[in-house]
């Protein structure tokens, strides 16, 4: 139930029951599901078990062995440290930037807005690699921020800009900001003018409005946009491979090494198991202790 | 992956699915092999395009099945023997490649043609490196702190030429792993891909590499300043291979491919365009050519083979310290 | 509280015209309510007032402090929303707070402020619940406690009622009005409801096209309405065009001569003969002067309706409901009926082409 109907809503939970009929609508997307997603997942579940034979790939096995041995291993610990760190941090850099983009997007009132929408939704049209490669261009050493800040003189020696924690911060905000400013500015859409109104009428100063009515209003487009982005954040690849270089390790290039460089599909599966229980168990502790503070509307 | 795999797209006799790098080397494929020596027979040619460790993966995944994706799969040596090890390939034998006597002997094996080779070398920049060193452990020199670039995917060879220079050999890699981690403290720099590599020497970020000497041709012919030496420690090979996978659906087709890829013009093409030296004996190199990219006699003495089997056994530790330690 | 001042107040959005200069002045505890059709400008001067919309030029004044550029929350009115606008994410008390804690009102102080803001409203059983747990009358109430407990300088409604059924309507007009009298509040009430102006309102505000129409009590534009328009606006009203004939006689267009005393219609342009239907008497029989056919009869409850045609014109008729065994009862469609009326009953007003 959108807010807006929140606000209508004498019988807001009264919609009409589906007919059975209708169920069937879901049914091509819950076979793509189970089929594409649940099904490989247990499989990966089941190599992970497996024992790792760099000669015959795996050895069948029933032991959680690999589990043991990757969360012990320092190694993977950082890894995952880094991971969660630099999606906690993309997610909030994230939320803080897409959100005044979002609040003007969500009450632009003008012909031109399907065109902004689609401006704002512009940067995901370009592949991740794609983009990748443009910050490449403007990070290296003879990349445009130094060849330019050289010519100004501003620098003597060219700055080391790729290949840094920083180069992906940038370069993963730089890909999920649609997604966070797309998902507010929906939620920040329905919420009635009138109530910044009626905040300003009974005193509240700008800061005061956006405190107390629009932020705890939007509290479920930003919950939802930073699980998106943080889970999005969470799996990075192309960015931190091709802006972070060889030596800045996150989960996903971790798994692909497993996988496809060492050939231990075991080791591979695990990691990717982790990868997946610390993202989901940080986005529901999350979204428990967010309904808590927002109450659950 | 499944780039060219759908079987109905497939005609029953005349298609070839080549399973190769895209780049340089699949477009020189397709203009030195597929169309001039191929189409005549009436093979149509698929290229596969995909890096090797994609390619690795789909034979190990597809080794069950009874149908397979690739009819010929090209891989580096030491992919090769991984790949090998499980039964996947074909055995190569003359009668099925005509050509197959006239490849060097030492480069033959059972499960493979080499389609070219190289050796890996050290590259330093001509214009910077006043005294070049002579040996991989002249790398290790103090003096080149900071000025030592490293491809993160050519790991296995990195790793083998820190274990030469450490005192190690093809069957010992435990000396590399003290070398790597002095390298390290000595600010080698790691570079993402070739690529990479070669920007970073070109903009004088770096001036010294291990790297097969093919590519250094390549390189030089880009305009970076830089000139080869073969290490004191030896030269380690690097072959190229290609086989004809069991499930291959068109394993005719497969083994005509191979025979094509010995074709005497076709490898001098090869070393023209790409650097990387003939396998076959009656492919002659201009002068100036082999001079560039051959190894002299004494030199080619000094060639090293890998122990395919020690790597292999060793990939899971070498991957893991690489990662975990060295670049930690 | 405070008067209300309106001195030529303007808005222009691009090029149009939302509000042309409007003169308004609202007395310390007087309802004057804004009334016309939607577009007609009356909520853009109700959201200046507000401080919502900054005026293109002139000036609103509570007393005599210019306000014109001071922002909406440092303005002290009290607003109730058509929509209510309450925050769906606060209980009623914490809405009805919320204006006492922007001002820093605290704890205990506020705890009571707002228990008597909601006894006020006979609310105080439902302190506890989220808006969307309370009906749609209730809604309004804790919106008219919000608006009430900060003791606002100007009480504004903008279109209160118009979420509410018909019958909850009627009371709460009542319910505000004697809430707005007993506590002094100076309003400015918006509405296109001609009869919630009439019943709320000391005085009216007619306004079409941006400008004000007409100003004064229900009775007087009621009775004396100045053009038209506002005769149309504030009640039923037949609207005949044509020309004044002598002093006691107005022709129509169709020709029919319509007996009027012209004498307090003194107004050159006059072009159009008004007259509310409830001032028509009609008879059965076509015995009188303004003989016609009856053309409907719609039962009203009270009160019933006739339409009756005198040639061209069609003229409705509104009596008090007749006993079932009076002649009025009998009437139908096709039947024979006179009209007739007090000659001081209708007005010669200009007609407004719209």
């Amino acid at each position: 139930m959108t807010l807006a109907e929140g606000m209508r809503g004498k019988g807001g939970a009264s919609a009409k029951a589906a007919s059975p009929g209708t169920a069937l609508l879901v049914l091509p997307a819950c076979l793509l599901v189970l089929g594409l997603l649940i099904g490989p997942m247990l499989l990966m579940f089941r190599i992970s078990l497996n024992q790792f034979s760099p000669t015959q790939l795996m050895i069948e096995a029933f032991s959680f062995g690999n589990y043991a041995r990757a969360a012990a291993d320092p190694y993977y610990q950082e890894i995952i440290l880094t991971t969660l760190g630099m999606a906690l941090l993309c997610t909030a850099l994230t939320l803080v930037i897409a959100f005044p983009a979002a609040y003007w997007l969500g009450r632009l009132q003008s012909r031109w807005k399907s065109l902004v929408v689609i401006a704002t939704l512009f940067p995901l049209l370009v592949g991740n690699v794609v983009r990748s490669a443009g910050w490449m261009a403007l990070f290296t050493r003879e990349g445009l921020i130094n060849t330019a800040l050289l010519k100004a003189h501003l620098i003597g020696e060219p700055l080391t800009l790729m290949y840094t924690p920083k180069a992906v911060v940038f370069g993963i905000i730089a890909v999920v900001l649609p997604y966070m400013i797309l998902t507010i500015a929906s939620v920040i859409e329905s919420i009635p003018r009138d109530l910044e109104d009626a905040a300003a009428n009974l005193g509240a100063s700008g800061f005061s409005q956006f405190w107390r009515v629009i932020l705890p209003l939007s509290a479920p487009g930003v919950a939802a946009g930073s699980i998106l982005v943080f889970v999005l954040c969470m799996n990075t690849y192309a960015t931190a491979v091709l802006l972070g270089g060889p030596r800045f390790k996150m989960m996903a290039p971790a798994i692909f090494d497993q996988f496809v460089r060492g050939n231990n599909w075991p080791m591979g599966a695990t990691l990717a198991f982790m990868l997946l229980a610390v993202t989901m168990s940080f986005t529901i502790f999350g979204s428990i202790a967010f309904a808590r503070r927002y109450r659950a509307r | 992956m499944l780039a060219a795999g759908a079987p109905s797209a497939r005609a029953a006799s005349g298609q070839v699915v080549v399973g190769t790098w895209g780049g340089d080397y699949g477009q020189l494929l397709g203009d030195l092999i597929d169309k001039p020596l191929l189409a005549p027979k009436g093979f149509e040619v698929l290229q596969d395009v995909a890096n090797a460790d994609p390619r690795k993966t789909k034979l190990l995944a597809e080794r069950q099945s009874r149908r397979g994706s690739m009819d010929v799969a090209c891989l580096s040596d030491s992919d090769h023997y991984i790949v090998a090890a499980t039964n996947v390939f074909e055995p190569v034998d003359a009668a099925k490649v005509s050509r197959l006597d006239k490849v060097f002997p030492e480069l033959r094996t059972e499960t493979a043609i080499p389609h070219i080779y190289s050796a890996q070398v050290i590259l330093y920049n001509e214009n910077l490196v006043k005294t070049p060193p002579t040996s991989f452990a002249d790398l290790w020199d103090p003096k080149w702190r900071g000025r030592v670039g490293l491809a993160d995917i050519l790991y296995p060879a990195n790793t083998f030429a820190a274990a030469l220079a450490g005192g190690g050999s093809a069957s010992n890699f435990d000396p590399a792993e003290k070398m790597l981690m002095e390298l390290r403290s000595l600010d080698a720099k790691i570079y993402p891909s070739n690529e990479a590599l070669a920007a970073g020497l070109k903009s004088e970020e770096v001036w010294l590499t291990t790297m097969w000497l093919a590519r250094g041709f390549m390189w030089k012919k880009a305009g970076i300043p830089l000139a080869h030496v073969v290490p004191k420690e030896g030269a380690v090979a690097i072959v190229f291979e290609a086989s004809v996978p069991r499930n291959a659906r068109n394993k005719d087709g497969g083994f005509a491919y191979l025979d094509a890829m010995l074709d005497a013009k076709a490898q001098i093409a090869f070393a023209d365009k790409m650097g990387y030296v003939p396998t076959v004996s009656d492919a002659a190199l201009p002068e100036d050519l082999a001079k560039q990219v051959s190894l002299s006699e004494a030199d080619r003495a000094r060639l090293l083979k890998p122990d395919y089997k020690y790597q292999t056994e060793r990939s899971q530790r070498t991957l893991d310290f690489w990662n975990k330690q060295f670049k930690g | 509280m405070a008067s209300l001042m309106i001195e030529s107040l303007t808005k222009r959005f691009g090029s149009s015209i939302a509000v042309d200069g409007l003169d308004l002045k609202v007395r310390e505890g007087e309802l004057v309510a804004l009334l016309g059709p939607s577009g007609c400008g009356k909520t853009t001067t109700l959201r200046m007032v507000a401080g919502f919309l900054p005026p293109t030029s002139g000036r609103v004044l509570f007393d005599t402090e210019d306000v014109t550029r001071l922002p909406a929350h440092k303005r002290a009115t009290g607003m109730v929303f058509q929509s209510y606008a309450l925050f769906p994410h606060m209980t009623a008390a914490q809405n009805v707070g919320f204006g006492l804690e922007m001002r820093g009102l605290g704890g205990a102080e506020r705890q009571t402020k707002v228990e008597e803001a909601l006894r006020l409203v006979r609310l105080s059983h439902l302190g506890g619940r989220l808006p969307r747990e309370l009906s749609g009358g209730q809604q309004q109430r804790v919106a008219l406690a919000r608006a009430l407990v900060i003791n606002p300088k100007l009480f504004l409604l903008d279109e209160p009622l118009s979420n509410l059924d018909a019958k909850l309507r009627a009371e709460v007009r009542v319910e505000i009005r004697a809430l707005q009298q007993r506590l002094g509040l100076t309003t400015l009430l918006v509405t296109h409801d001609r009869e919630e102006a009439l019943t709320m309102a000391d005085r009216l505000v007619v306004m079409e096209g941006g400008r004000v129409r007409q100003i004064g009590s229900p009775r007087e534009l009621y009775d004396a309405p100045q053009d038209a328009f506002v005769a149309d606006f504030v009640g039923r009203c037949n609207i005949l065009s044509g020309r004044r004939e002598n002093e006691t006689g107005f022709r129509t267009e169709s020709g029919l001569v319509l007996p009027v005393d012209t004498a307090p219609n003194e107004r050159d342009n006059a072009n159009a003969f008004a007259l509310r239907p409830e001032r028509i008497a009609i008879q059965p029989g076509a015995n009188g002067d303004l003989n016609g056919a009856v053309e409907a009869v719609t039962y009203l409850g009270s009160q019933t309706e006739y339409h009756v045609r005198i040639g061209r014109e069609v003229f409705v008729v509104i009596q008090q409901t007749p006993g079932a065994d009076e002649p009025l009862a009998a009437l139908k469609p096709q039947d024979q009926v006179s009209l007739a009326w007090d000659r001081k009953a209708p007005r010669l007003v200009p007609q407004t082409s719209l």
